[in-house]
């Protein structure tokens, strides 16, 4: 019989949301220190090439600067030591327009910034600059990374001239940035030989090791703080070079320094989606089964480093078909270094896989969930393994029931209502589900009959909800009630944990706080020395035992046999979109998302990690757009008032559904993540209504109402 | 930013009084002290008209006058505006977002600067922003940028929504100078094309102050519209916007009036099309035509080829949701 008791799969509250709305969560820049001082980046306004002068005596002398720090006094760094994206100030090179150059610190932030505009400098400007990408794409090369080898399947692309019905298309997107609302901040304050970064981290013990190996220190020499980060989205993942800057002026003016970033700084300081050009070539017998897939995608990336986001992925393994190719190829550029940004590689990759196959659908007059369905795999055909478990059929034939699909109409362009044009879309997304090593701590003290828990673990919450559902899973772990529970997270200092990364936090740190839970009960049972007929929690033990004080600690990592299955987690996207037949301009007016994540462990915090990648994935869809200029280098959208996220009257009826299933392969939890998931898929469904209300296939995100006006 | 003085005036001649060449007045701030912070304003001291009592809406025997302080929110829902000068009332909320709305002042929106990121970066060639420096819009990223008007000085935009609704109304602009005397400035008149010095977006000269915004009486209140077309629902500046109010006699056009945002240097009074409609019947044939005809003049640089489409479908849009009420 299932305990109804159970907390976990229960949508609470979230334990620290009275804390956020009054303003008492601790965010980086909250952190008080005395006698703080300022530091303000200043920027490379060139691309490539190098400083030859750089004066900087005004700004010293300006009004309340203690220092101004450039690569010539800088202390020397160790530039491999994991920090993402270079601009340590370690030489007069410039690899990127915005590459940070210098920093003033000043007894406050508007001193430091007034004073960084007093800085003059000279460059001598490398005129085989890489910033155009449309030219440089003409000339891909091909990516250092082995994991973006071609990969052949069957006879790969070359089955396509055999091809009864052919779908060859190229689709564009652009670079985006994450924009987390917390800009990357942080406090840096050195206690004798050691260091304490305030910093938003979505990974504790990486962001711990970059920043002691770039500071050449000892990882137990530097401290990360982070319990509360006002997002990511993957640009808090690995840390730039801003978190060690201010290290480094906190030594030099030997005081503690507040660092936070810009929001025009944050265009060009902590990575960006790469843009990307996808080709896609589909070929299927006339009824509909498919026989090749060929995805072949051209990002840029950095100089000097190579990241991209792997487009191909989802067509790795969401159909089944013999002949099959994906390649990458890279055009390294003058621009930061991309990264990890929300469904890396796959909410780009879904975006032209299942555009493709709705032009597929289309041309064969099939019923695109009707297509999907027809080349479900039985089985994992990158690698042959056997699904944990595949949920994308039940979340196309649930979605479907629930949004009213059969009301689409099959001809595109003949839907009206008024003067709107209206349509209806899906496409399909995945994301993998992994458990990363973890470990926790608990702590029990017995007080006036009551046993009260704390939970240790080096685990980082987005604002996703990770506290409440670690505060769950210890709720149920150890029989005590969700008040009693004191979490800790986001400190260094805590047993070491997985990232908030890669979809992999809940099973990683939930696993963890799970395991020692039932550590913490078997020791505690040892020390009863009693036989029980039903197994005590640890709650009962502590007080039928009397026991003042308990704690253990364990780390937990995947279970051996998840490495022989494939584990996913699977979605359906559908969106209703209805368009002005005028202007053009598209709404959002329905959109659901069926998602099967394995455990759901809070589905109120779960629908808001959906619904958030929904409108990401909306805005990816119809808004967001980073534009370089190719004479420059720099930005040209360099602020919110045109790098444009969805606003409130964008987004319209948000549904999240999650499928009921028990997937104990993966982890002994059975939590897949969602994290990722969210926003695969997304822009696909969206660009396929577009299609259904207009007949007009755009292929290039955004789809601005320029695209779509009547030709 | 750069260090400033920060002064209080109470009262207009107060306000006169304490403006230098290197200061400016501040009224909401959403848009000076953006300039400010973006290092492409540097006023060496700022004079808060926050006390001035120029915030009123009140009706005049010829019309209604909006003072220049009333704020943006306040106007536009002010039950006047909104029954007789609707156009004007849904152009304002067309524009910014409820926050910005709330703080944003009449006069202030008027002077609001242009959107053009060249500008607001300070590294990049701009006449506006340093005569003479170049523009780097013009071979630029310029899908935002002007179709109409523009000179090889400068090709921006004038970004505000409620001056395109009142350069359709023939609104005056009442000024009050150092002097201590007083001018009217007919909208039309008011903004300014780039020509040869971008730097000046209006004929106010420096120094001068806006008391109030005159609209005159108008038969346009049953016919009319505000349509911004843009790159999401709200908060965004318009790719192409149309005021349109027409005087009808039955299905006949006794006048239109017609401007046009996101097209030009200024609020594009949409004059060929407006002469066209003058005396035909209200149809799709004549709106099609007297929209193909503004736009054949229209000069489109490399990225905003589209506005040309864009402004003959939006024309057509405005001119029909005007003509059903
Ligand atoms: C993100 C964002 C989006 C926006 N979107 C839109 C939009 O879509 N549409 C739109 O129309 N607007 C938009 N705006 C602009 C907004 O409408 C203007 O910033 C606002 O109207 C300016 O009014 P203010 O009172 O705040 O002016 P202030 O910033 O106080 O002043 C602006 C200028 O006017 C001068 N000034 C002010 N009052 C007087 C006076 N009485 N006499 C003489 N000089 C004066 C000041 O010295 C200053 O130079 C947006 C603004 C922002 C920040
Ligand atoms: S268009 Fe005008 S504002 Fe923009 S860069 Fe050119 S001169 Fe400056």
């Amino acid at each position: 019989m299932e305990n109804t008791n159970k907390i976990i799969g229960k949508g609470i509250d979230r334990i620290d949301g009275i804390m956020k709305i009054t303003g008492k969560a601790t965010y980086a820049t909250d952190y008080p220190a005395k006698n703080m001082a300022y530091a303000v980046l200043f920027k490379s306004t060139i691309a490539s090439g190098k400083i030859v002068e750089m004066d900087t005596a005004d700004a010293e002398k300006s009004p309340g600067v203690i220092q101004v720090i450039t690569h010539k006094n800088a202390p020397k760094l160790n530039v491999k030591g994991g920090l993402r994206g270079g601009a340590l100030l370690q030489g007069p090179e410039i690899t990127f327009h915005g590459q940070h150059i210098g920093m003033v610190v000043a007894e406050t932030f508007e001193q430091a910034t007034a004073a960084s505009h007093l800085i003059q400098v000279k460059y001598q400007q490398d005129k085989t600059e890489k910033i155009d990408f449309d030219e440089l794409a003409k000339k891909p090369e091909m990516p250092k990374g082995k994991e973006l080898a071609d990969l052949v399947r069957g006879a790969g692309k070359s089955a396509l001239s055999q091809a009864e019905i052919k779908i060859e298309e190229a689709y564009e997107t652009p670079i985006e940035h994450h924009h987390p609302m917390e800009p990357h901040a942080t406090v840096a304050v050195w206690e004798g030989e050691n260091l304490i970064l305030y910093n938003g981290s979505q990974i504790i013990n990486g962001a711990q090791t970059a920043a002691a190996a770039t500071l050449n220190l000892r990882p137990e020499q530097v401290r990360i703080v982070s319990p509360y980060i006002g997002g990511g989205f993957g640009s808090k993942g690995g840390q730039w070079a801003n978190v060690v800057l201010a290290a480094v002026a906190a030594k030099m003016v030997n005081r503690p320094v507040k660092l936070v970033l810009t929001r025009q700084q944050m265009f060009n300081s902590v990575g960006l989606r790469q843009r990307n050009i996808q080709k896609i070539s589909l070929g299927a017998t006339k009824d509909g089964i498919l026989t090749t897939l060929a995805h072949e995608t051209i990002s840029h990336t950095a100089v000097d480093s190579e990241y991209i986001e792997p487009c191909g992925d989802c067509s790795k393994i969401m159909y089944e078909v013999p002949n099959s190719l994906i390649s990458y190829r890279v055009v390294p550029m003058n621009l930061i270094l991309p990264t990890y940004t929300r469904g890396p590689g796959k909410s780009t990759g879904s975006f032209a896989l299942e555009c493709a196959m709705d032009e597929l659908a289309h041309q064969l007059k099939m019923d695109p969930i009707a297509l999907r369905i027809k080349n479900e795999p039985k089985k994992d055909p990158s690698n042959g393994k056997p699904w944990s478990s595949r949920t994308t059929v039940k979340c196309l034939e649930e979605g479907a029931k629930a949004f009213g699909w059969e009301k689409r109409k099959a001809i595109p362009g003949t839907h009206f209502s008024g003067e709107n044009l209206i349509g209806y879309g899906v496409a399909c997304g995945t994301y993998p589900a992994r458990q990363r090593d973890s470990s926790a701590n608990i702590k029990l003290t017995l007080k006036a009959g009551q046993v009260y828990a704390i939970i240790e673990i080096a685990a980082s919450d987005l604002g996703t909800g990770t506290n409440t559902i670690l505060a769950q899973t210890a709720a149920d772990g150890l029989g005590i009630p969700l008040s009693l529970i004191t979490m800790k997270i986001g400190d260094s200092d805590l047993p070491p944990a997985a990232g908030s990364v890669g979809s992999v936090g809940a099973s990683s740190f939930a696993n963890a706080v799970n395991d020692a839970c039932t550590k913490i009960t078997d020791e505690l049972l040892a020390k009863s020395n009693k036989q029980f007929f039903v197994r005590p929690t640890a709650n009962d033990l502590m007080i039928s035992e009397k026991i003042a004080a308990f704690e253990t600690q364990s780390s937990s990592k995947a279970p051996a046999e998840a490495e022989q299955y494939s584990a996913h987690s699977f979605n359906a996207n559908f969106a209703e979109v209805s368009i002005n037949k005028l202007t053009g301009m598209v709404k959002v007016t329905r959109f659901l998302a069926v998602t099967g994540a394995g455990k759901i462990l809070n589905p109120k915090t779960a629908r808001s990690q959906i619904i958030g990648g929904n409108i990401w994935g909306i805005g990816m869809a119809l808004t967001e757009e980073s534009v370089i200029d190719p004479r420059y280098g720099n930005f040209a959208i360099r602020s919110f008032a045109d790098y444009h996220v969805p606003a409130n009257l964008d987004v319209g009826q948000l549904d999240a559904m999650f499928i009921n299933e028990v997937d104990m392969i993966p982890n002994k939890m059975g939590v897949k993540g969602i994290g990722e998931v969210g926003i695969v898929g997304v822009a696909a469904a969206i660009a396929n209504a577009v299609f259904n209300a207009t007949g007009k296939r755009i292929r290039s995100l955004p789809i601005t109402p320029d695209k779509l006006l009547p030709s | 930013m750069i260090p400033f003085k920060f002064s209080i005036a109470k009262n207009p001649s107060e306000a006169l009084g304490l403006i230098h060449p290197h200061a400016a007045f501040l009224a909401g701030g959403t848009n000076i002290l953006d300039l400010m912070k973006e290092h492409v304003a540097q006023p060496t001291e700022i004079i808060d008209l926050g006390r001035l009592p120029l915030n009123t809406i009140k009706p005049t025997a010829t019309g209604i006058s909006l003072g220049a302080l009333a704020k943006n929110t306040e106007t536009a829902n002010h039950q006047l505006i909104r029954k007789d000068y609707p156009m004007l009332s849904k152009a304002i909320l067309a524009g910014a977002s409820a926050q910005i709305r709330n703080m944003a002042s009449n006069g202030g929106n008027l002077l609001q600067r242009t959107r053009c990121s060249y500008f607001y970066e300070i590294n990049m060639p701009c006449n506006k922003r340093v005569p003479g420096s170049g523009c780097a819009a013009m071979k630029g990223f310029n899908r935002m940028h002007a179709i109409f008007g523009w000179s090889d000085q400068c090709v921006a935009v004038y970004p505000s929504d409620m001056a395109i609704a009142l350069s359709a109304l023939n609104a005056n602009v009442t000024v009050m100078q150092q002097n201590g005397g007083e001018r009217s400035i007919p909208f039309i008149d008011f903004h300014l094309l780039p020509k040869d010095h971008p730097e000046k977006d209006n004929s106010l000269k420096h120094g001068e102050l806006i008391t109030s915004i005159e609209l005159p009486k108008n038969n346009f209140a049953g016919h009319s519209a505000y349509i911004k077309v843009r790159d999401r629902h709200s908060y965004a500046f318009a790719l192409v916007s149309v005021a349109a109010g027409f005087e009808l006699q039955g299905s006949t056009i006794k006048t239109a009036h017609i401007a046009m945002g996101g097209v030009a240097h200024k609020p594009w009074r949409a004059l060929k099309a407006e002469a066209f409609l003058k005396d035909k019947a209200a149809t799709l044939a004549n709106f099609t035509k007297a929209a193909n005809l503004e736009m054949s003049a229209a000069k489109p640089l490399a990225h905003n080829k589209f506005k040309i489409e864009m402004g003959k479908q939006t024309l057509i849009h405005a001119f029909e949701v005007a003509l059903k009420g």
